[in-house]
């Protein structure tokens, strides 16, 4: 009798490692590749328990903060086809303070542009390109907005231009991992001690071309960061940075400009046309 | 010119006069009255100021104004009135003071005026008179056409006014001015069928959103704005008209913006519940090249009015060339069912009829092409189609060339191949996202992303060069591996003597020395014996006090080790401090 007793007791004990094991690789499996490798890395129970519990902990953190900025992109979504346009703008506005997504900036754009805010919309829009060029409903409301209102587009270079080929982080990274790629083919061979192949050397090549390729849309990045487009009516274009000054033009709502630098609260920016100063207020630059 | 000059002029040049009055002078606390100014002048040429003053606790709000012409002898005299909706919560009197406004550019005296706000308004006291505006629905889409009617109640002894310049006042919609229908019939009000005034027209938002409205005219006694409908008995009063400004309680219209999914095919912004009859062709046997004529008949079905309705755009096909119609005729009440039922007078259903030029081309074409066309039906929320059937058709050769749909397609209008930019539809999911506007390559954290990898390339790079520096040298890491384990064994060796533990603590000295000595041959440490550790001490100039030491650490660890008598290990406890001072020295050699 006991010795069965014995036996069960061996049994269950040899089970529950095995079951411990199955249950932690399917935790494993579910966890991110970058938590997969540290449990890899920390194959004791403690290392498994502390990752498994920061993903525990953090997983709902991470949902509370993406439950905001989906359910205020709904409650947008629901005021503008009930018409409160208002109502829509302001939730749009806060899910892009949240987090800044494409279809959010579009939307708040069409919200905008029926209060009848075009320069808001304008922005808007160019936000959502900013953030990803594919999205062609923004595009044709630009296109719409600017033959309604008979606006200009930005005038861009070459560069710039091209810039606008991809999202504007794509080109950092796509220039920052080509040229590390170039460097790593470069120099892994010789530390790790792998016979030199004609691919290491072809690999190399082909991301110091990305590299080389990509530098000119990240400088575009970098001076499209400065174009901003005029937020109210009727805005004064001033001479210079003070509140008596002399008028140079009024720019229209959603006309674009350049960001020269910054006085107080005045902004030195430049249009297609002319120089001058504009209130802070009036100018809203496409990265915020 | 002469027809211009035949009109009666506009008197200006008579004294401007001011009324100011309250509607009714007496009410209850709570309860609404009219603050109405009138002045015998044109509106435009009165300078009205922003704010009234009036007597604190009373609430004043911005009303109905307008302006009359009213016929005296020769010429029309303007007759223009301001009103203000007032209110007062408390009991007491109310005034707003005499003050001068400018007409015509010269100061013109509006007297004073007085509420009384009492808690029982004396009997016969009549409520200020107002006009009653009926909108069919309030929850609408834009484009959405509605019937408002503008009511004005008779007396309950049956005397009844007409309205003169009723106006619906109130931004982003339409007034179907050329569909208005006046008439009396008696209606319902407060229990007693009484002869009401009915000014019907057709709303149309045209903006979505709350849209507030309300609606304002003129009575005026037995004139009358156009034709009208008396239905039962009324009394229209005799004498000259008072003109006064009357106005309605505004409403609110909810409008919502027509949906964009579900958009069917040949939508020109028909709103309703519409019905398509048979379509009628002119003839079923044409040539080619022939004019036929099609068409069919739109009848709403709805409850809302049939205001305008726009034909879909004419389809091209290849048989066939077809041209819209220019216009659609007009929309005419007529009665749904049964046939020749009298219309019902509060409903405004209608009928037009759209008429297609269509010319066929080739002899193949079997029937005439089928036209997109459908509708928004708001009761359902949804588009509903409504496109116009084929008609079957026998097409005989005719006495045109047969490449004419050639020249003839050259010279339809040409298609419009880019789409015209319209607002795009909103989209469904948040799409594309980023942790911020600003580039990435302008973020604090970028130079130090861009770091780590150089760091990484430069610490391998570092890591090589070592490891091949350590591989030419191999000495470095024995030595660096022996120093560790002298280190360990000193350890072992102090803690055995704290503990007395005399035999561990000669061991551990021994092992020391041996690790200590081993990279100077090289030899597997176990294998040293003392003199190869005095060798090493004598070459550093050991004095024979070290020497000594070292022997008698050997000597005892090589009896308990191969003698079969165990040696007395106590003893060397003792000898601690100079065993230090050995290891030290070849620690430093090291």
């Amino acid at each position: 009798m006991k010795a069965s007793t014995s036996t069960i007791w061996t049994s269950e004990q040899s089970q529950k490692p095995r079951g411990q094991k199955w249950k932690r690789r399917a935790v494993l499996k579910a966890l991110p590749f970058g938590f997969r490798i540290s449990g890899f890395l920390r194959l004791s129970d403690f290392g498994f328990r502390f990752w498994a519990s920061l993903v525990l902990v953090a997983w709902p953190a991470l949902q509370v903060q993406a439950a905001p900025f989906e359910e205020l992109f709904r409650e947008g979504v629901a005021a503008y086809r009930a018409a409160d346009y208002a109502g829509a703008a302001k939730a749009f506005r806060q899910s892009t303070t949240v987090q800044p997504a494409s279809g959010t900036l579009q939307n708040l754009g069409n919200a905008e542009w029926k209060l009848g805010h075009t320069g808001a919309a304008v922005l808007a829009w160019e936000q959502a390109l900013w953030l990803d060029p594919f999205n062609m409903p923004a595009r044709m409301d630009l296109r719409f907005a600017r033959r309604a209102a008979q606006l200009e587009s930005p005038e861009l270079a070459w560069y710039e231009v091209v810039s606008t080929w991809l999202p504007a982080n794509w080109w950092t990274w796509i220039a920052g991992a080509s040229l590390w790629l170039a460097v790593g083919m470069v120099m892994l061979p010789g530390i790790l001690r792998l016979r030199k192949a004609a691919w290491h050397q072809a690999v190399a090549a082909l991301g110091l071309m990305v590299f080389l390729l990509s530098v000119p849309a990240y400088l575009g990045v970098h001076t499209r960061s400065r174009v901003g487009f005029v937020l109210q009516k009727d805005t004064l274009l001033r001479l210079t940075p003070t509140l008596d000054a002399q008028a140079v033009t009024r720019l229209a709502a959603g006309e674009p400009a350049r960001l020269v630098r910054t006085r107080g609260n005045y902004v030195l920016i430049r249009t297609n046309r002319a120089l001058g100063w504009v209130e802070r207020e009036q100018f809203g630059l496409t990265t915020g | 010119m002469s027809l211009m000059l035949s009109q009666p002029k506009i008197d200006v040049a008579s004294e401007v006069k001011a009324t100011a009055v309250f509607d009714p002078p007496v009410v209850r606390p709570g309860e609404q009255a009219f603050y109405r100014v009138t002045f015998n002048a044109l509106e435009q040429s009165i300078d009205w100021p922003e704010k009234l003053n009036a007597s604190a606790g009373l609430e004043m709000s911005r009303g109905a104004h307008g302006e009359i012409l009213r016929m005296t002898g020769p010429s029309y005299a303007p007759l223009t009135a301001i009103n203000y909706r007032v209110r007062s919560a408390g009991l007491g009197e109310f005034d707003v003071p005499e003050f001068q406004v400018k007409v015509y550019g010269k100061p013109v005296t509006v007297p004073a005026a007085r509420l009384r706000v009492v808690a029982a308004p004396p009997s016969g006291a009549r409520p200020a008179q107002r006009v009653l505006l009926d909108v069919a629905s309030t929850n609408l889409f834009v484009g959405q056409a509605v019937r408002a009617r503008v009511l004005l109640a008779g007396s309950g002894t049956g005397v009844v006014q007409g309205l003169g310049q009723v106006q619906f006042s109130g931004q982003g919609f339409l007034v179907d001015l050329g569909g208005v229908r006046q008439r009396i019939e008696p209606m319902l009000d407060r229990g007693a069928r009484v002869p009401t005034f009915v000014h019907e027209t057709t709303l149309t938002p045209m903006v979505a959103g709350k849209l507030s409205l309300f609606a304002q005219g003129f009575s005026a006694g037995n004139q009358f704005f156009g034709p009208i409908v008396i239905t039962g008995t009324a009394t229209i009063p005799g004498g000259p008209p008072q003109f006064t400004l009357l106005e309605s309680e505004p409403i609110e219209l909810h409008v919502r913006p027509l949906p964009t999914e579900g958009e069917l095919p040949g939508f020109t912004g028909a709103i309703g519940t519409f019905a398509l009859g048979p379509p009628k062709l002119g003839t079923n046997v044409v040539r080619v090249g022939d004019i036929v004529k099609l068409a069919v008949t739109v009848t709403n079905q709805g409850e809302g009015p049939l205001a305008r309705l726009v034909a879909p755009p004419a389809p091209r096909v290849r048989d066939w060339q077809v041209f819209a119609p220019s216009d659609a005729a007009p929309a005419q009440a007529v009665p749904l069912a049964p046939p020749g039922a009298p219309v019902p007078a509060d409903m405004l259903v209608g009928v037009t009829t759209f008429i297609y030029t269509l010319i066929p081309l080739t002899e193949q074409a079997l029937a005439t092409p089928a036209i997109p066309f459908s509708y928004f039906d708001p009761q359902r929320g949804a588009y509903a189609d409504l496109t116009i059937p084929s008609v079957p058709v026998t097409v005989n050769p005719g006495a045109v060339p047969g490449d004419l749909p050639a020249p003839l397609q050259a010279g339809s209008p040409p298609v419009e191949t880019e789409k015209e930019p319209a607002l795009s539809r909103l989209a469904t999911s948040p799409g594309r996202t980023a942790g911020s506007l600003v580039a990435a390559q302008q973020q604090a954290w970028f130079p130090l992303a861009q770091l780590a990898p150089a760091a990484l390339f430069a610490g391998l790079w570092g890591w090589d060069r070592r490891r091949r520096y350590l591989e030419k040298h191999p000495d470095v890491l024995l030595r660096r591996k022996a120093r560790r384990s002298l280190h360990r064994q000193w350890r072992t060796a102090r803690r055995a003597a704290q503990a007395k533990d005399a035999p561990r603590f000669a061991t551990a000295a021994v092992s020391a020395m041996q690790v200590a000595c081993a990279p100077h041959y090289p030899a597997e440490p176990r294998a040293l014996v003392g003199s190869d550790v005095l060798a090493l001490i004598r070459e550093t100039g050991g004095n024979g006090r070290a020497g000594e030491v070292v022997r008698r650490f050997f000597t005892v660890t090589d009896a308990s080790r191969f003698a079969m008598t165990g040696a007395n290990a106590t003893e060397l406890l003792a000898l601690e401090p100079e065993l230090e001072r050995v290891l030290a020295q070849l620690d430093e050699r090291l």
